[in-house]
């Protein structure tokens, strides 16, 4: 017997919970067969294994030998608790989902325009006879811990625009992990479906609270109509024994853009799949990700562009910071099929270790099956320059200040892509409060 | 100010300096002139502190205290200044910030409060008019996209927003058109005080006639061989340095 079989998967345990849950899982009795054909789905494959290719680097074995739980109701959390999470300034309608459950109380969703609807995904599936848990027009690439989150998923955000309709501010969607009871998953997923063009920005906001441990499992659809654009902004910042794993699919339209904007600064282990797909003329995508574990953090962030009709454009940039034992992978792949002539795409990754006990794997993967194309692709590993980091002391600034202050502008570049003062200046003092000294030059940022 | 006494470094195992011994009372400007590969940037960044050099001899006592005891940021928020002669780019830092950071260094290790934000303002107003600089290259970062010219005016610009009481200028004068010649030499000028004093490393007298010096030191093969007015620079610019293997051999014996 071979040491991985010896660990035991527990996935007796997860099809016991889904018959403890299922009564009290939102949607129709149709969703609930869904629900039960993906569960199968994620009791067939279990647990990623590093075996796969895509999970190489990443081992779930800490999720996988223990034994999570769906909350039945949210812990009580003030919104006190979370002001943290609050970017000073931001005018932004606000979701709050605490421990997969869809809290209105603190929630704020007044005033929304005339066709556009910002509700609890969990209603859309009660209040919809027809409506499915997976969106009907995506492809999600098949996953065994989407499966499971299909079968699970208990609340989100539900986002709607009608044809010709903006999203007049921000909508700040926080899912909080209370982490005070030991071993609970939440399982949230968000639909977004951007009619033509129409227009919409959303910030998703995973935190964690607690001590206890915990797995956040987290999908995300987004369909994007013609000439529509999205703006997704994450930020991972689930608590040290939070388990984050979360999946992005937007399939795009004619002429639409999506900027997706990454930032994983929490968690003991975060994977986060981003997936475009785009399946018509024209269409755009931007996927922006700074990543910046320390201590024994392990972050992975797999990305797929797949360009599958002509003249579309993809843009795409990660930025690593690892520091301490930390441990990144980054694995981007863009794919251009055969129909997609004219293609223009680029794709760059750079890495700055602080730490000789820092780790990085960084791949790029171009798959190219069109021969009219334009594709550029890099990848950087490297160390501060201490030419730099002497011109700083020579000025005053101590060694510790130093490396931060040189850490954090190799990382600001992609911040200020976001174009969103508020959340800019956030991540900015969230990245700088990560490294040793940065704290005392948050508020100079 | 400064008491340097019988300083040897070297650099990997290679001795570059054989024995410096420089005053420089207070309010006093003295320029170290010299030939290329003398030593006087390994002077320079010894002064301020830069690590690959091994000092293997010697002290230097800056205002009552051992300079070579202290790191290269406590050296900053003791007052000395080190011009570089090839400033370093940092894109994503901005001079703004880079400058608030090193103020507040400054004021954090003298026990001061922050700068006040608009005072601050003010002073990068009054500041960046003497030099020739605009807001927006400020906004910039750290010499990011700038030409040589505009790097040293930098530098200058920092100096006198920091107002150091030691300058190690080294080199700022190298590279530059007329005009940024003499923004560099007003800057200087402009801070010329009985409390503060400046080192010039110097290849040119050109600066020197926009900025008189008290004294004028040759260096060479890491020794100070001879030492005099400003009028030595004019000797040195007719004679070259040719005639310096006999004074090397003078001061030897």
């Amino acid at each position: 017997m071979s040491a991985t079989q010896q660990i035991e998967p527990n996935i007796d345990h997860y099809l016991a919970e889904y018959a403890r849950v299922e009564r009290d899982l939102p949607g129709s009795d149709d969703s609930k067969r869904e629900r039960s054909a993906e569960l199968t789905r994620f009791s067939e494959a279990g647990f990623p294994s590093p075996r796969e290719e895509d999970w190489k680097y990443t081992s779930l074995q800490p999720v996988e030998k223990r034994r999570f739980e769906i909350s039945d109701e949210a812990e009580p959390v003030a919104l006190d608790e979370l002001r943290a999470f609050l970017p000073t300034d931001l005018d932004a309608h606000r979701i709050i989902v605490i421990d997969g459950h869809f809290n209105a109380a603190l929630s704020s969703l007044d005033e929304l325009p005339a066709g556009v609807t910002v509700r609890s995904f969990a209603d859309y599936l009660s209040d919809n006879a027809g409506a499915t848990v997976k969106a009907r027009e995506i492809d999600e690439e098949p996953g065994s811990l989407t499966a499971m989150n299909a079968a699970f998923c208990t609340d989100g955000a539900y986002v709607e625009t009608a044809a010709n309709t903006v999203l007049d501010k921000p909508l700040h969607v926080i899912s909080v992990a209370s982490g005070v009871r030991d071993e609970r998953m939440t399982q949230v997923r968000h639909r977004y479906v951007l009619g033509e063009n129409s227009q919409a920005t959303i910030i998703e906001h995973s935190v964690g609270l607690g001590s206890k441990a915990y797995f956040a499992n987290q999908v995300t659809e987004a369909v994007v109509g013609r000439n529509a654009q999205l703006t997704r902004i994450r930020i991972q910042q689930e608590s040290e024994r939070g388990y984050h794993v979360s999946s992005f699919f937007a399939q795009q339209r004619r002429d639409s853009r999506v900027f997706n904007h990454g930032f994983d600064l929490g968690g003991r282990l975060a994977r986060i799949d981003t997936n475009a797909r785009l399946v018509d003329h024209n269409a755009e995508v931007h996927f922006n990700g700074v990543y910046a574990p320390t201590g024994r953090q392990h972050m992975d962030n797999h990305t797929k562009i797949d360009h599958a009709t002509e003249h579309s454009v993809s843009r795409e940039q990660y930025k690593g910071v690892l520091a301490g034992h930390a441990r990144g992978v980054f694995n981007g792949k863009i794919l251009i099929q055969k129909d997609a002539q004219k293609t223009d795409s680029d794709l760059s990754s750079d890495a700055l270790l602080l730490s000789d006990n820092a780790e990085v794997d960084a791949k790029p993967e171009l798959e190219i099956y069109a021969d009219d194309v334009t594709a550029g692709h890099g990848s950087t590993v490297g160390q501060l320059d201490e030419d730099a980091v002497f011109y700083l002391k020579s000025r005053g600034v101590g060694e510790e200040g130093a490396r931060a202050i040189l850490t954090y502008s190799f990382a600001n570049a992609l911040v200020q892509k976001v174009g969103i003062e508020p959340i800019e200046r956030y991540v900015e003092a969230a990245i700088l409060a990560k490294l040793p000294g940065g704290r005392a030059y948050v508020d100079l940022a | 100010m400064i008491s340097i006494k019988n300083l040897h470094a070297e650099v990997e195992g290679k001795p570059i300096l054989r024995g410096i011994d420089l005053e420089i009372p207070d309010g006093e400007v003295h320029a170290i002139m010299g030939p290329n590969g003398s030593g006087k940037s390994t002077l320079a960044s010894i002064l301020a502190g830069r690590e690959e050099y091994e000092v293997t001899e010697g002290s230097v006592t800056y205002k009552g205290k051992e300079l070579l005891e202290l790191d290269p940021d406590e050296r900053a928020c003791e007052g000395v200044f080190l011009g570089f002669q090839y400033p370093v780019e940092i894109p994503g830092v901005s001079n703004l910030y880079l400058l608030r950071a090193a103020v507040n260094a400054r004021r954090k290790y003298h026990g001061e409060p922050e700068v006040d934000a608009v005072e601050f303002m003010q002073m990068v107003q009054e500041k960046i008019a003497h030099v020739g600089m605009s807001m927006d290259m400020v906004k910039r970062g750290v010499n990011e996209d700038f030409s040589g010219g505009e790097k040293k005016r930098n530098e200058i610009f920092q100096m006198l927003m920091l107002e150091p009481s030691l300058s190690v200028l080294d080199e700022t004068d190298s590279g530059l058109d007329i005009d940024a010649l003499k923004v560099v030499a007003s800057g200087i000028n402009r801070l010329r005080s009985p409390e503060r004093s400046t080192i010039l490393v110097t290849h040119y007298k050109r600066l020197l006639e926009h900025v008189v010096p008290d004294r004028v030191h040759v260096l060479y093969q890491g020794r100070i061989v001879r030492s005099g007015g400003p009028e030595l620079a004019d000797t040195l610019e007719e004679e070259g340095y040719a005639n310096l293997e006999t004074d090397e051999a003078a001061a030897t014996s």
